[in-house]
């Protein structure tokens, strides 16, 4: 009996104990919570924290003293808010590249050789280099006689690879310490070497080993570059080799070639020796002393000679790129394309934090870049022109959409988590509408002026019961059956015309007349093969053809995407739209005309306050509609 | 006369009766209204609110909310917990679940999923055990016992003997509270005694499976608790 009791206490002091563990945790519900309060609690955590509640959270929610409306203001700011509205737009944008992008003429490849003591090592060259010597005049620095290797654009290399001779491998390359190895680069001898005295690189910089190794699995202290490709020049001068004709078939090719030397063109043979900046896509094809610049800054690295892999970053990152769900070898062409779409996630995300006028995700001049960003904009993106452009005198981008001076000049490539804001891209900038990303996702002019149509305005394109019959009228705002959506798309896609299609090079006004009287027809109906590909000749007359894409309006087409950011943004459907978007997001649920009050009042709140984000959010969640969102019985 | 002869005469009477009623009944009219106004039983207020079903929880925040419970793991840390000695027989890889909770692909333009689906639905139960299982691990079996406040998951004690409602309740209610947001006595009335139904029922007949368990019976009924909240509809819907 008296075993029983002492057990019997022992049981009751272990569960007071236990109890005690518990208490702390598991707490009655709060008399005054209902179970649609804590739902609400729940939503709005899910809402504003981008996460559900934890314990504690919940605990301080059923404290007598919890304002909810103090705790709802308190949260609308921080990071989980801006990114559940950044989700919103990106949602409807989709700004990220697909895997066809690529950044063309910045790539360096590297074909592997044997040097005179037979040892395998990497020779970087660039496709299509231009070089003085005619027996590899835009072929690999190396003729197949003097490495045994034939090396091909986009194939693989065939033969048998033999010893280069000291002689040969000192006239055709040389050594460089690269800016993806050391962080000094610029240094006339650069010492900072990725991993060792340049010990904490950025995390988020992480070349791939096979940039880091060499062929014997040692650390890379230089690479090997073709001569041309390893120039420092800021200024080239246009190359005219003499060759004016292609040889007939059959003609013996110069020793050490596999197919005929390039011919010169005609700007080539006018403009023999002038200077030409060596960022530009003519001096990549006209030139042979303008090379990738200081510790090759103007190139991105290939681990291959195809297209190789250059960097680890994600393919995943739904919470940001501070946690990525996995961190792979990319190719290097999908390197800009990636930060693209992160300065778009930034601009996005800092227009919310900062709660700015919601109207500059179009007509905002400011942006945000990381070192890649600013390597990108300096160098990579001029050497996007010219091609056709030359014709019209433009040799190289006289109006870029970021103005290159306008990059803060100290952001090395490397620097890929720190982020600095640029207050002006330029004149032309015009919110995210000028951004890489918009403009390569969206690559023609009617495909930009439809998702404008469609995620600011919230209007479709639907045909009503239109009959399509033929019709060779080229005006699809006259074409029946095309007329009732073109009616509204060919103006909007006008204000894309001066940003060519699948690039972001822009056409100044002042070169690039919307009508141009320069380009007519010929006597067989065709233009000049000059205007031809940036003028239509559908659109052409005897007084001149039209700009490309800017038959809708070529007032519009003037106006540029700023103009439409602007003719956007002050329509009446703007702010409903945003209101519509953002309440339909919150809601879980598409809106309704039974929802008509509560947008008005929305949009109200939304315009009276300067189109800020915040109160069109905070009355969002204060709404009765938001905290019976899933009402159905 | 027979039992059966009887029956047939009936039902051709009732035919009979049947054919009759038809071709004598007079003809319906449906008159336009009510002769008589209807009198008003009472009032109520016509409900115009749109009415919508639970939306899912949009996948960023289920694995916020999944790290989390996981201890504030970065995404790739947690993989690496949660894959543990076992590789992949308790988690794969992010990688192979990010399609399947419905994240969109903007690379691809392909849009977030609103609704559920047998795929997610069963990635939801494989991530779930996985992180049930790990808290197991870390909260109730680790040596020493780790104080409660440190604990993921199950922040209680482990109480000893028998468990019976009175000290299942609290317990269930902290987890209740964890996945679900809201006090266990909130629930609908049967909640808490089936959960208790399949504590007692996993853990009794926990000493008779095969293979053996690593786990306790009381470890694996509260991981069974586990496995019946985070793969409960209202954490996955909001």
């Amino acid at each position: 009996m008296l075993i029983g009791s002492r057990t019997l206490a022992l049981l009751v002091i272990l569960s007071a104990a236990a109890l005690v563990a518990i208490d702390a945790r598991s707490a009655p519900p709060s008399a005054s919570r209902s179970l649609d309060d804590y739902k609400h609690f729940r939503i709005a955590s899910i809402d504003l924290l981008g996460r559900m509640p934890t314990r504690e959270e919940i605990a301080s929610f059923e404290e007598p003293n919890f304002d909810l409306d103090r705790w709802i203001d308190g949260h609308l700011g921080g990071p989980a808010y801006a990114e559940r509205l950044t989700r919103v737009y990106m949602d409807l944008l989709r700004l990220e590249p697909n895997l066809n992008f690529s950044t063309g003429p910045a790539q360096l490849f590297r074909q592997e050789i044997l040097d005179s003591s037979g040892k395998a090592t990497f020779v970087y060259f660039r496709a299509g280099q231009r070089r003085a010597r005619e027996a590899t005049d835009a072929e690999f620095c190396l003729t197949p006689d003097e490495s045994g290797l034939t090396v091909r654009a986009n194939a693989p290399t065939v033969g048998t690879p033999k010893r280069v001779s000291a002689r040969v491998l000192e006239a055709a390359t040389t050594l460089v310490r690269p800016w993806w190895l050391y962080r000094d680069y610029p240094d006339p001898h650069p010492q900072a070497r990725y991993g060792e005295s340049w010990a904490q690189p950025d995390p988020e910089y992480r070349p791939v080993e096979t940039l880091l190794l060499d062929r014997d699995g040692k650390p890379t202290e230089e690479v090997r570059v073709c001569l041309e490709e390893a120039a420092r020049n800021g200024e080239g001068h246009i190359f005219a080799s003499g060759r004016s004709k292609t040889p007939p078939p059959g003609t013996p090719l110069p020793p050490g070639r596999i197919k005929p030397a390039p011919v010169d063109t005609a700007y080539a043979r006018d403009h023999k020796g002038e200077t030409v900046p060596c960022e530009t896509k003519l001096a990549a094809i006209a030139s042979v002393d303008c090379g990738c610049g200081v510790g090759l800054e103007r190139c991105m690295p290939n681990d291959g000679i195809v297209q190789g892999n250059a960097f680890y970053f994600p393919n995943h990152m739904p919470l940001g790129s501070g946690l990525p769900l996995d961190s792979v070898k990319q190719q290097a062409q999908r390197w800009f394309p990636y930060w693209w779409s992160r300065e778009a996630v930034h601009f996005l995300d800092h227009l919310f934090t900062d709660d700015r006028d919601f109207r500059e995700i179009l007509t905002g001049k400011e942006t945000w870049v990381n070192g890649p960003l600013s390597q990108f904009y300096k160098t990579i993106q001029r050497g996007n022109c010219c091609g056709p452009e030359a014709g019209f005198g433009m040799l190289e981008e006289r109006e870029p959409l970021f103005l290159p001076s306008n990059v803060p000049a100290d952001l090395r490539p490397q620097d890929v988590s720190e982020w600095r804001l640029v207050q002006d891209r330029g004149p032309h900038a015009a919110g995210i509408l000028t951004m890489p990303m918009f403009l390569e996702k969206y690559a023609s002019a009617r495909a930009r002026g439809a998702v404008l149509y469609n995620a600011f305005l919230c209007k479709s394109f639907t045909a009503g019961n239109a009959a399509l019959g033929p019709s060779d009228e080229p005006n699809l705002m006259k074409r029946p059956g095309c007329q009732s959506c073109h009616t509204s798309l060919e103006p909007l896609a006008a204000y894309f015309a001066r940003v060519e299609p699948g690039s972001f090079v822009f056409l100044p006004e002042s070169l690039f007349p919307a009508k141009n009287s320069k380009c007519k027809k010929d006597k067989n109906g065709h233009l000049s093969g000059l205007c031809n590909p940036l003028y239509d000749v559908a659109f052409a007359d005897d007084g001149g053809a039209v700009l490309r894409s800017a038959y809708g309006s070529l007032s519009h087409a003037d106006a540029t995407p700023a103009g439409a950011a602007v003719d956007i943004t002050s329509s009446p459907e703007f702010a409903a739209c945003a209101t519509q978007r953002v309440a339909s997001s919150f809601l879980g649920r598409a809106t309704t005309t039974d929802d008509t009050k509560l947008l008005d009042s929305l949009t109200r709140t939304f315009v009276t306050s300067g189109y800020r984000m915040r109160p069109l959010v905070a009355g969002i969640l204060r709404s009765a509609e938001y905290r019976k969102a899933n009402n159905a019985p | 006369m027979s039992r059966s002869r009887w029956a047939f005469s009936g039902a051709r009477a009732a035919v009979c009766l049947l054919l009759i009623g038809c071709v004598t009944a007079p003809r319906e009219s449906i008159l336009a209204g009510p002769e008589a106004p209807i009198a008003p039983l009472g009032s109520a207020p016509l409900d115009t609110t749109p009415k919508t079903d639970l939306r899912m929880v949009p996948p960023e925040v289920y694995l916020r909310t999944y790290l989390r419970l996981f201890g504030g793991l970065a995404p790739t840390d947690a993989q690496k917990a949660a894959r543990g000695a076992q590789g992949g027989a308790l988690f794969d890889s992010w990688d192979d679940y990010v399609s399947a909770l419905g994240f969109p692909d903007y690379r691809l333009d392909i849009p977030r999923q609103a609704q559920t689906n047998a795929f997610m639905i069963a990635t939801f139960e494989r991530l779930g055990v996985a992180l049930c299982d790990r808290a197991v691990e870390h909260d109730l079996r680790a040596r020493p016992p780790l104080p409660v406040e440190q604990r993921l998951l199950f922040a209680f004690d482990l109480p000893p003997g028998i468990v019976d409602r009175a000290a299942f309740d609290p317990r269930f209610d902290v987890l209740h509270r964890t996945f679900l947001g809201y006090p266990a006595a909130l629930a609908p009335s049967e909640r808490v005694p089936r959960f208790f139904q399949l504590f007692r029922e996993i853990s009794s007949l926990h000493p008779q499976a095969s293979p053996k368990s690593k786990f306790t019976s009381a470890e694996a009924g509260w991981a069974a608790v586990c496995y019946g909240l985070v793969r409960h509809p209202e954490f996955q819907l909001y």
